[in-house]
C-alpha cells in the first residue's frame, strides 16, 4: 500500500521536472506560445536589487495621484495614468518581462513632495517616481537615476493679470506653491519679499488662484501646463528661474540598480518608447514633441 | 542634541515664530469657546424648548463631524458662499482661529451645561423666593458655582485645544509643525524636526496641566 503511494509521489515528481525543463527550454529561442512569459522573464545577477524585486514579484512605485499630466489616479476608472507612471510601467517590464501587464506586478503607493524621500527611507515604496528634482540635499539621502525629463520653473497667473510678468514682480504678491518643494526654496531665493502660501499639493493653489487669494502659483512649468489644462481662464508667463531635472529616486544600497535603470532609460530613448510617452502625456499640454530629456 | 535644531533656522518662518502663531491661536480661539460655550450652554438648559433645540442642534453638529473638515470647509469653501475671512494673508489664520473656537465651544457647553445641572435645585428656588429673575439666579447663583465645578474638564478641553490647533498646518497657517515640516523637508532629519514639535507643544501644555490641578486644589479649599 505504502509503496503504491510512494510510487505515484515519484510519477507526480517526475512530471514536475519535465514540465520545467519544457518551460526552460523555451528559454532557448523556440516560439512555445503557452510559455511565452515564462520565457521572457529577464535574468539578473542574485545579489542585485532587480531580482529581489523579481522574486518578490512586486513592484512598489511611488508616485503622485493628483498631478496631471505625470502621475494621477484617474478618478473615473481608479487607475493609475501619466508619463511618470509610463516609464514605470516599462520599468516594470524590464524586470518581469515584456508580455507581463505592468499593473499586475506594479504595488502603487501615492506620496506628495514632502513624502517622497520618508516613502523610500522608511522602505514603503521600492523607487519613487513623481516630478522629482535631482539636487545635492537630497542625494545625501537617497540615490538617483540619470535625468529622465528636463523642466524649469514658471509662474502661473490669472488671464488678466499684466502685474506679473517674471519672478522678482512676485515679491509683496501672494504665491502659492508646494510645501516643502524645491520650488518653495527657489521663490524664497528669488522673491524673498513674496508672501508664500504653501500647501501639500498643487490642485488647492487652483482654487486659491481661482478664489483670488493668491495672486500667482509658481513651480515646475510642467505642472502649471497641468493646472492650466484645468482652467483655462489662466496663464503661464516669464521665463524658467530654475532648472529642474527630474530623476527616478531610489533608497541607497540597492545594488545595480543605478546602472540597470540607466540603462533601461537609455533603451526607452533609443527605441522611440520616450518619445512616444512624451507625445502621449506632454504634447496635448505643450504643444511639442521631444525625442529625449535634453530635447535635442 | 536633540531640540537643537529649533535654533538652527534663524528665519521667519521657523519654530520661534511657529511657537508665537500656536500661543495666539491657542489663546484666542479658547477665549472665544469659553464664551460660545457659556452662552451655548445657557441655551441648552433654557426653560424655552426652541433655544434648548437651538443649543443642542449646535452641539451635535460641531461634535460629530471631524474637525478637520470642518477646517477646510472654513478655509476652501467659504469663499464659494460669499464669505472672506480676511484678506489673503490673514485668512488661514482667521479659519483656524473660528473653527478651534466653533469646535471646542461644544464641548467647553456640554461642560458648563453639566455644572449648571449640578447645581442644588434648593438653592435655585430659595433665590428665586428671594426675588431674583431667572437670568439673575443664572447670573449670580448657578454660573459662579458652576466655574469652580468646571475647572478640571475645561483644563483638558483646553490642552485638547492647543494640541488640536496643529491641524491648522494642513490649511497653511504657519504654526508650530508647519515650522516642523518645512525644517524635515529642508534636512530631511525627520527625528529631530518632529521630536522639536512634540518638545514644544509639551513645554506648553504641561505648565497648563500643572496650572489647572492648582486652580482644582485652591478652588476645593475654598469651598
Amino acid at each position: 500500500m505504502r509503496s503504491h503511494w510512494v510510487r505515484l509521489g515519484a510519477i507526480a515528481l517526475a512530471a514536475l521536472f519535465v514540465a520545467a525543463a519544457c518551460g526552460g527550454a523555451g528559454t532557448g529561442g523556440t516560439t512555445a506560445a503557452p510559455s511565452a512569459s515564462a520565457a521572457a522573464k529577464p535574468k539578473f545577477e542574485l545579489s542585485s536589487f532587480m531580482y529581489a524585486i523579481q522574486t518578490k514579484g512586486k513592484l512598489r512605485l511611488g508616485t503622485r495621484d493628483d498631478n496631471v499630466p505625470f502621475g494621477l489616479k484617474n478618478p473615473a476608472t481608479g487607475k493609475f495614468e501619466g508619463f511618470d507612471v509610463d516609464i514605470a510601467r516599462e520599468l516594470a517590464k524590464g524586470i518581469f518581462g515584456a508580455n507581463v501587464n505592468p499593473d499586475d506586478v506594479i504595488e502603487y503607493v501615492s506620496v506628495v513632495s514632502a513624502t517622497r524621500i520618508p516613502t523610500l527611507k522608511d522602505n514603503r515604496a521600492d523607487l519613487v517616481i513623481a516630478t522629482f528634482t535631482i539636487n545635492g540635499d537630497r542625494k545625501k539621502q537617497i540615490d538617483f537615476s540619470d535625468v529622465y525629463f528636463k523642466t524649469g520653473q514658471k509662474i502661473m497667473v490669472k488671464k488678466d493679470n499684466t502685474s506679473i510678468k517674471e519672478v522678482a514682480d512676485l515679491n509683496g504678491k501672494n504665491v502659492c506653491s508646494g510645501k516643502g518643494s524645491t520650488s518653495e526654496t527657489n521663490i524664497r531665493a528669488k522673491a524673498p519679499q513674496a508672501n508664500l502660501n504653501l500647501q501639500d499639493t498643487y490642485p488647492p493653489c487652483l482654487i486659491l488662484l481661482q478664489q483670488g487669494r493668491v495672486d500667482a502659483i509658481s513651480t515646475d512649468e510642467t505642472i502649471l501646463f497641468g493646472l492650466v489644462k484645468q482652467d483655462p481662464n489662466t496663464k503661464i508667463v516669464g521665463a524658467y528661474f530654475s532648472e529642474e531635472p527630474y530623476g527616478i529616486g531610489f533608497a541607497k544600497g540597492k545594488v545595480g540598480f543605478a546602472e540597470w535603470m540607466n540603462a533601461e532609460l537609455k533603451k526607452m530613448v533609443d527605441d522611440g518608447r520616450w518619445a512616444k510617452i512624451y507625445k502621449q502625456w506632454i504634447t496635448p499640454v505643450s504643444g511639442d514633441e521631444k525625442k529625449n530629456p535634453e530635447g535635442k | 542634541m536633540p531640540g537643537g535644531i529649533v535654533f538652527e533656522f534663524p528665519d521667519q518662518y521657523l519654530f520661534p515664530s511657529g511657537l508665537w502663531i500656536t500661543i495666539q491661536l491657542s489663546v484666542l480661539s479658547l477665549l472665544g469657546s469659553l464664551v460660545l460655550g457659556t452662552l451655548i450652554a445657557v441655551l441648552r438648559v433654557s426653560p424655552l424648548a426652541p433655544l434648548r433645540w437651538i443649543g443642542a442642534g449646535y452641539v451635535e453638529f460641531f461634535r460629530n463631524t471631524p474637525l478637520l473638515v470642518q477646517l477646510f470647509f472654513l478655509y476652501f469653501a467659504t469663499p464659494y458662499v460669499g464669505i472672506y475671512l480676511g484678506t489673503p494673508e490673514t485668512f488661514a489664520f482667521n479659519a483656524a482661529l473660528l473653527g478651534l473656537a466653533l469646535y471646542h465651544a461644544a464641548y467647553v457647553g456640554e461642560v458648563v451645561r453639566g455644572g449648571l445641572i449640578g447645581v442644588e435645585h434648593g438653592q435655585i428656588e430659595a433665590a428665586r423666593s428671594l426675588g431674583l429673575s431667572y437670568l439673575q439666579t443664572l447670573r449670580f447663583v448657578q454660573l459662579p458655582q458652576t466655574f469652580r465645578s468646571v475647572v478640571p474638564p475645561l483644563g483638558n478641553i483646553a490642552i485638547a485645544l492647543v494640541k488640536n490647533s496643529s491641524l491648522a498646518a494642513t490649511i497653511g497657517v504657519a504654526e508650530v509643525l508647519f515650522a516642523g515640516e518645512i525644517v524635515e523637508s529642508r534636512t530631511f532629519r525627520a527625528d529631530e524636526a518632529y521630536g522639536s514639535v512634540a518638545l514644544l507643544y509639551l513645554v506648553l501644555t504641561i505648565p497648563m496641566g500643572i496650572g489647572v490641578n492648582w486652580l482644582e486644589r485652591r478652588l476645593v479649599v475654598a469651598r
